[in-house]
């Protein structure tokens, strides 16, 4: 069964979402992109690696997928009179490195919100984002604007990130920042910072951050250490996985 | 006693009672103090003729009788006083806790002044104060300021302040039992401190109701110097009885609504809407949560359709207009009862009030004389309340207050230590004012009596904490809320400014969403966590009606009226009460009574019945021992034990017996709690034997095990919300307000992630899990709890079925889980919900 999935991959069919197949172990032998703790998911004909950082591997394009990293979020914080410690940033970009560095990543879009807003121009900032940049100088980066991007203004040029507007085509994808439907192709957003409210016997209950594809748009979760979230509705037919701790977990809903 | 005052109350007919006599000569003399009594018996002119007859001994030309007889006793004409600017400069803060009772308060100041022609004015200061008022009070403060804690701050951190507040000669804090050990009150032992910085002779006075620490409560007023306390009126009689239904054959054993009473109540209440009976006085009728006042509102009009328009519904969440509404109507008696929570606990003055109920158990000594204490309000008078009790159980609890009343045994308040947070406030506070030199200020923060203890160490990082925005290993160039000019700590910044003024205070609540008409008259307020789990065209009841949800926009829920049978009611936050300690003893000791024979009551004789099944079944425990019971069922393997110590502390005591029994042997526990035991419920048996007993309540390593074994960073980071809140980490906004700020918006629990991770020794973050054990595990009252299961006997039973004793524990909803599950396991067996 998985022998042929896996030749399904090399030849994917041309529908929209099949149903998504997920595995996070038997992969690892003959295809050497899945690591443990990841998930496969099946989606416009394109098997993507669902990673519990909280990226996206697009395997084919040798792609990786980052929404929301909202960079400077805790200086914007302390500009404003809240006194939060550092520390999100620099996670966030280690983080990012270590993914890029395990997939071998040749292109990395960043889905919207890179930087949290002006205050991300600050000298401080500046210097870690060129630094991370050195370390990857190989690597190419797209940025789709989002919303706090329009306002913060694009990266310094120095940092060489590409910057584009929503609805980018990349078939069979569309790349959005907001959750946005197109008729280009299935559409990658982010924006919403998709959690997802699980409920067990007993009243237990836990609140993951969560992958979410629906019919026509795939969410990420925001992938910035300082970023909140909110809880989705998913609809029935949706497919979501769950990022808990280090492994990202496909979710099977209630009837 | 000055003669124009005596003339006062001699005109009136009334005659002043020694304790004020007491507190005047007391006053005049330069003494502060603390005077604590029963609610209504003359403490507010105790409190205030102090500095009245203070200001006439230095001004003889009003002080006459001529001046009180010429005028009689009508109001004043605007035309007899003296124009305003001959009042005297602000003389006499009046902190209240309730924004309701300041007009009030006001009131009950200015009417003898105006009867004594006196040229002082009375203002009122409060977050309802208009823009305007509050500019002409700048100009020129009135005589005497009733104002709130909140208030006052705001006051402190104006320009200028000290020129404003340094002539006040007297501090009044009413209702000081509701602040003390609060962070409220924190808050004004710090504004007292720097009053006293500024005006050394500062008298401050308290009133409070009776106390099972009133010494304690003196010391913290006064900081810690010597002061005068002053009993009030003493010979108030109390009594408290139960009502008792006919047959109590079918009386549930568990449940809290207590609607199985409501036949009974409105027969008690019928007298007060017979209109042929003068002398029935209106009637209150106290529940201990804002549903449970919804609901029996609802279920009274039902039986008693014709008392629509003379009952109301009294809560928190209700509008200002409403409420004020419904305390109008029962001061001039338009109203004939009231069903309300602990929003009408407070001093305002409604007699005659001529019943007074409690549905439920009122968990406590004090608030149950409190409550007592609105009928009969008059000096002399009898004060009755009548218990109504929900459950089986609370037929006990109602014979054990009245014993514990009786007995004086009245709860406590535990302070709070040096709280960081309300320092951290204060700090910027007084950066906002006219800045402040921190080797002056340090020693006027350790006068306040919750911070004697604080240490440099302390000191320095709440400096730190505002200038740098972190300890001294931090240091954040753009972090600019407190700068340093020239060795003053200032607040330079004004969107800061603005926005740490928003915030003042400690009073945190959850995100509420106002309720309104859509011809915009609003209704009150209602939890936005309640509003979301509705679809639109959902009937809920709310304020006493039954409305339906047409759309939500800008934090405002529109409703319009509805008749739908299927209608939820809104529960509001806020855990339920636990049983005092006091009252808890006082139960063990009834239990104890009737194991004897000696429980004469009438509400155990009621429930013998109960008492009776649990002796046959089981057992009642004696003072001595503490009852174990086992019993299997299809659920599962259940443990229960009785130590009648209070639901907090049960909580604790589960989680660490089952944290202690899985360390034997593994396994997840379900428990649940109540006031009187709690429940382990597990898949696998154990066998309980001495030694496993032994070691289960052991007291070595206490705290560590309960901080394991309450998932401790979890409630931690739930309470941080309120740290995060007054030490201006997040902001709450006001309902309405529209959302500015949005990219410094963040929630209290991420922000607690980011500590957790990169500044894991911030001690906001201890003092979060510190006010988590004080406040939701009573940490003291565990350990005392553990003390005593120490000395006592363990009668474990096996039986066949739930006693009555466990009954209402397997009906508790809510069941904690202890588990050792990797997240993920959990996450496969746990389930998402399609929305559809």
């Amino acid at each position: 069964m998985q022998t042929a999935l896996f030749g399904d991959y090399l030849s994917p069919p041309a529908s929209k979402l099949e149903t998504p197949v997920c595995s996070t172990t038997g992969f690892s032998s003959d295809y050497s992109q899945v690591n443990k703790g990841e998930a496969l998911a099946y989606v416009a004909g394109e098997w993507l690696v669902l990673m519990p950082e909280k990226a996206l591997y697009w395997p084919r394009m040798r792609t990786l997928f980052a929404a929301d990293v909202h960079v400077g979020k805790g200086t914007a914080f302390r500009a404003q009179g809240v006194a939060l410690p550092e520390g999100s940033t620099d996670h966030s970009l280690a983080r990012l490195s270590t993914c890029i560095e395990a997939k071998q990543a040749q292109l990395l879009v960043l889905l919207g919100d890179f930087l949290h807003n002006k205050d991300a121009t600050r000298s401080s900032i500046q210097a870690k984002l060129a630094s991370w940049r050195a370390q990857h100088a190989a690597l190419s980066i797209l940025l789709i604007r989002g919303n706090h991007d329009l306002k913060s203004g694009d990266p310094h040029q120095a940092l060489n990130i590409d910057c584009v507007n929503e609805g980018e085509v990349c078939t069979p994808f569309v790349l959005n920042h907001h959750p946005q439907p197109s008729s280009a192709g299935y559409a990658l957003a982010g924006h919403v910072h998709p959690a997802v409210r699980l409920t067990g016997r007993a009243g237990e209950s836990v609140r993951l951050p969560c992958f979410w594809f629906g019919a026509d748009v795939g969410l990420l979760p925001s992938f910035g250490a300082f970023t909140g979230s909110h809880v989705i509705k998913p609809k029935r037919g949706d497919h979501v996985f769950a990022v808990a701790d280090d492994e990202v977990v496909a979710l099977h809903g209630k009837a | 006693m000055p003669p124009s005052i005596a003339k006062w109350f001699e005109t009136n007919g009334w005659q002043p009672f020694a304790f004020q006599h007491e507190v005047w000569d007391a006053y005049l003399t330069g003494e502060s103090g603390l005077i604590h009594c029963a609610t209504g018996s003359g403490k507010t002119l105790a409190a205030w003729f102090g500095p009245v007859i203070e200001w006439l001994n230095e001004n003889p030309s009003f002080n006459s009788a001529e001046t009180g007889r010429s005028k009689g006793c009508k109001p004043l004409k605007i035309g007899h006083l003296k124009p305003p600017h001959d009042a005297p400069p602000l003389t006499v803060l009046w902190i209240t806790p309730m924004r309701a009772l300041a007009a009030d308060t006001v009131d009950s100041m200015q009417k003898p002044i105006t009867q004594l022609g006196l040229p002082w004015t009375v203002g009122l200061r409060t977050g309802d104060t208009s823009t305007a008022m509050r500019a002409k009070q700048n100009k020129r403060m009135p005589s005497a300021l009733v104002t709130t804690p909140e208030s006052l701050c705001l006051m402190l951190s104006q320009r200028d302040a000290e020129v404003t507040l340094s002539t006040v000669r007297c501090v009044v804090v009413d209702e000081w039992h509701e602040l003390l050990g609060t962070k409220r009150g924190v808050q004004v032992e710090l504004a007292l401190a720097r009053l006293r910085h500024w005006n050394p002779r500062l008298r401050v006075w308290g009133l409070s109701a009776t106390l099972g620490n009133l010494e304690q409560a003196r010391d913290v007023l006064l900081a810690g110097k010597s002061g005068r306390m002053v009993a009030g009126v003493q010979n108030k009689r109390v009594v408290i009885d139960t009502l008792i239904p006919a047959n109590t054959y079918k009386f549930p054993w568990a449940g809290h609504l207590g609607l199985v009473m409501v036949e009974v109540v409105a027969a008690q209440l019928d007298a007060c809407f017979d209109m042929t009976r003068t002398d029935a006085g209106t009637a209150l009728v106290f529940t201990n949560t804002r549903s449970q006042a919804e609901i029996w509102y609802q279920a009274l009009l039902e039986i008693r359709p014709m008392w629509a328009g003379e009952l109301a519904l009294h809560h928190g969440s209700l509008d200002k207009s409403v409420r004020q509404y419904v305390e109008d109507g029962l001061k001039s008696g338009v109203l004939r009862a009231v069903v309300a929570t602990s929003s009408l606990d407070l001093g305002v003055d409604f007699s005659p009030v001529g019943r007074v109920l409690q549905i439920g158990s009122p968990k406590g000594v004090a608030r149950l004389l409190q409550r007592a204490g609105r009928s009969g309000h008059a000096p002399g008078q009898v004060s009755r309340i009548s218990c109504v009790p929900s459950h089986a159980f609370e037929f006990i609890e109602a014979a054990a207050a009245r014993a514990a009343a009786n007995a004086r045994q009245i709860e406590s308040r535990r302070l709070i230590d040096a709280p960081l947070d309300v320092l951290v406030q204060h700090l910027v506070t007084l950066a906002l004012g006219d800045g402040f030199i921190p080797v002056d200020v340090y020693p006027e923060i350790k006068t306040a009596y919750a911070y004697r203890n604080l240490t440099p160490a302390q000191w320095q990082w709440a400096l730190d904490f505002i200038t740098r925005g972190g300890d001294a290993l931090q240091a954040y160039p753009e972090y600019k809320k407190v700068v340093i000019d020239a060795g003053i700590y200032v607040v330079r910044d004004t969107t800061i400014a603005r926005r740490h003024r928003m915030n003042v205070g400690t009073i945190v609540s959850d995100a509420m969403m106002e309720v309104r008409y859509a011809n915009a008259a609003r209704l009150g307020y209602v939890e936005e966590s309640f509003i979301a789990r509705l679809k639109i065209g959902d009937a809920f009841t709310f304020a006493g009606r039954t409305l339906a949800l047409t759309r939500i926009k800008d934090m405002t829920a529109y409703v319009k009226p509805a008749a739908a049978n299927k209608k939820t009611v809104p529960t509001w936050g806020g855990g339920k009460m636990p049983l005092s300690s006091e009252l808890a003893a006082a139960v063990r000791k009834i239990l104890q009574d009737f194991k004897t024979n000696k429980a004469q009551e009438p509400e155990i004789t009621a429930i013998s019945r109960m008492l009776v099944a649990q002796q046959r079944i089981s057992r009642i425990p004696d003072s001595a021992e503490l009852l174990i019971e086992q019993f299997e069922s299809k659920e599962g393997h259940h443990i229960f034990m009785f130590p009648f110590a209070g639901r907090h502390v049960h909580t604790g005591l589960a989680a660490l017996l089952s944290y202690r029994l899985s360390l034997v042997q593994p396994a997840t526990f379900s428990m649940s709690v109540n006031d009187y035991g709690l429940e382990l419920l597990s898949v696998t048996p154990f066998t309980l034997n001495r030694l496993l007993l032994d070691s289960i309540f052991s007291a070595t390593n206490l705290l560590d095990d309960v901080l394991k074994s309450i998932n401790a960073a979890e409630l931690s980071k739930r309470h941080f919300r309120e740290v995060a809140r007054v030490a201006g980490l997040v902001f709450q906004g006001f309902p309405g307000a529209s959302k500015t700020n949005k990219q410094v918006q963040a929630s209290s629990g991420l922000i607690y992630d980011v500590f957790a991770q990169w500044d894991e020794k911030n001690p906001l973050l201890a003092q979060s899990t510190r006010e988590v054990l004080e406040r939701e595990l009573e940490f003291a009252r565990l350990t005392e709890a553990m003390a005593r299961i120490k000395t006592q006997r363990l009668t474990l039973i096996r039986c066949e079925k739930p006693t009555p004793f466990a009954f209402p524990l397997m009906l508790e909803r809510l069941r904690e889980k202890l588990s050792s599950e990797k997240l993920a396991d959990r996450v496969q067996r746990m389930q998402m919900v399609w929305d559809d």
